[in-house]
């Protein structure tokens, strides 16, 4: 179903749960009563189309509107990757790690399994980060140079030099061995991990991987069909002048 | 057929899409995994990197781009192409490819033709233990030894190698080298000490 501005934001929470975390990275509180989408981001002063377009793509990884993809500035956009790796590094991963600290101090015996388990997360981690600030350092920087030098009257030379030895289009993904990663822990969780009676802490764990996993591809999946296209039209004008 | 296996669509029509996943949900075992449109460069090393055991390529979204995209798809010799065709189509369209899916077929006939490209084709592993032979590699790779070290230290070929690292990561669904460290440390393929005095 495609979410529309004129629907109660209400229903659609109701309609999928998954959307919570979405809202609340746009500073929207529960308890907004029976408002329309719209008029919540009226009140908050969201970006609509932003919002519908980020609302809908979380909702229905099909779904991408190319009209929407030109109504907004970059600048949100990159802004709200930024607020979505911060969850990660800040909220998230910290949660996954009580869960598995928790695990090594339930195994009495034989902690073994369990301390590789936090040794080969601390190691995703780690390289989550770099990715994280890789991204942080070069590409977003660059991609807000490029759109402020667009809003001036003529574009510096510097610039236009800068989009064609860089140029969006080259920027190498390092997701896959990341998600790579996370994919194999899940595995070695269900498949290897020696069995135990109280499982409790597993299956929580699973469900935080999991829900990691589908942001991350949430993620990138924004990245790749909007932040991508939306700087190659930016690339594009910059080197029409 | 027990395992799950992976199957891919390159079509840039959305029924299409929904018809052929809602055609594999049909059979049991098989998962369509993510429905991919559209005819750019990047396509190819996006669907390969998804390890699908079948890609279904409908040909008229290619256009021109249908031998490049068939070129490259095929330099992973374990992954199956079939052809989403028509009774219409040009035979030399047709003929590229090897299995193929008749649009206008009706259902039965589909589901034996989907049924008959991936069980028929697809090698089952009878058992998912490893071999004495993948158990030296896994052991060597986690050491930090490179393919080629692997290689010369059990007189093999770097290909062979290669070979049965696929096959290992096939096995226990671990695909990097943290990973396959963690499963030969719990597995005790491999101890503690050894792992850190790794280079």
């Amino acid at each position: 179903m495609i979410l529309e501005k004129e629907m109660k934001l209400s229903e659609v929470i109701l309609h999928d749960y998954n959307l919570v975390p979405i809202i609340n990275r746009f500073g929207i509180q529960l308890g907004f009563g029976d408002s329309t989408i719209e008029s919540v981001c009226k009140n908050k002063d969201i970006d609509l189309d932003f919002f519908m377009t980020i609302l809908n793509s979380f909702h229905d990884p099909q779904y991408m509107d190319k009209e929407y993809l030109r109504s907004f500035p970059v600048e949100l956009l990159i802004n709200y990757l930024k607020e979505t790796h911060k969850y990660y590094l800040s909220d998230k991963i910290p949660e996954i790690e009580v869960i598995i600290d928790d695990m090594v101090v339930e195994a009495r015996d034989d902690k073994g399994p369990y301390l590789l388990l936090q040794k080969f997360f601390k190691d995703y981690v780690y390289e989550l980060k770099k990715h994280i600030d890789r991204e942080e350092a070069l590409v977003y920087p660059y991609v807000i140079k490029l759109s402020s030098s667009l809003k001036t009257a003529s574009i510096p030379d510097s610039v236009i030099s800068m989009v064609k030895e860089y140029s969006i289009t080259l920027y190498e993904k390092e997701h896959d061995d990341v998600e790579e990663k996370l994919n194999d822990l899940k595995n070695i969780i269900i498949k290897y991990l020696p069995t135990v009676k109280d499982q409790k802490n597993r299956f929580l764990l699973l469900k935080e991987l999991s829900a990691l996993e589908n942001d991350l591809a949430d993620h990138a999946r924004i990245e790749d069909l909007i932040l991508i296209p939306k700087v190659e039209i930016l690339e594009k004008k910059a080197l029409l002048g | 057929m027990s395992s799950t296996k992976k199957i891919i669509v390159i079509t840039n029509s959305f029924l299409l899409a929904a018809g052929v996943e809602s055609l594999a949900l049909e059979i049991r075992g098989l998962l369509v995994d993510e429905v991919f449109s559209g005819s750019e460069k990047k396509l190819c090393e996006k669907v390969l990197l998804k390890k699908p055991d079948l890609i279904i390529i409908d040909p008229v979204s290619l256009g021109e781009h249908l031998i490049p995209t068939l070129r490259t798809l095929r330099e992973e010799p374990e992954t199956l192409i079939a052809g989403l065709v028509s009774e219409s189509m040009k035979e030399n369209v047709k003929s590229k490819f090897s299995h193929q899916l008749v649009k206008d077929a009706p259902k039965y006939q589909l589901i034996e033709e989907l049924q008959s490209i991936i069980g028929k084709y697809i090698p089952e592993e009878n058992s998912k233990t490893l071999s004495k032979r993948e158990v030296e590699i896994l052991k060597n790779v986690v050491l930090g030894l490179s393919n080629k070290d692997v290689a010369d230290k059990l007189f093999l070929s770097v290909h062979t190698v290669m070979t049965h690292r696929k096959k290992i990561a096939r096995k226990l669904g671990i695909k990097t080298v943290s990973g396959l460290t963690v499963y030969a440390l719990m597995n005790k393929i491999v101890d503690m000490r050894e792992v850190e005095r790794r280079t």
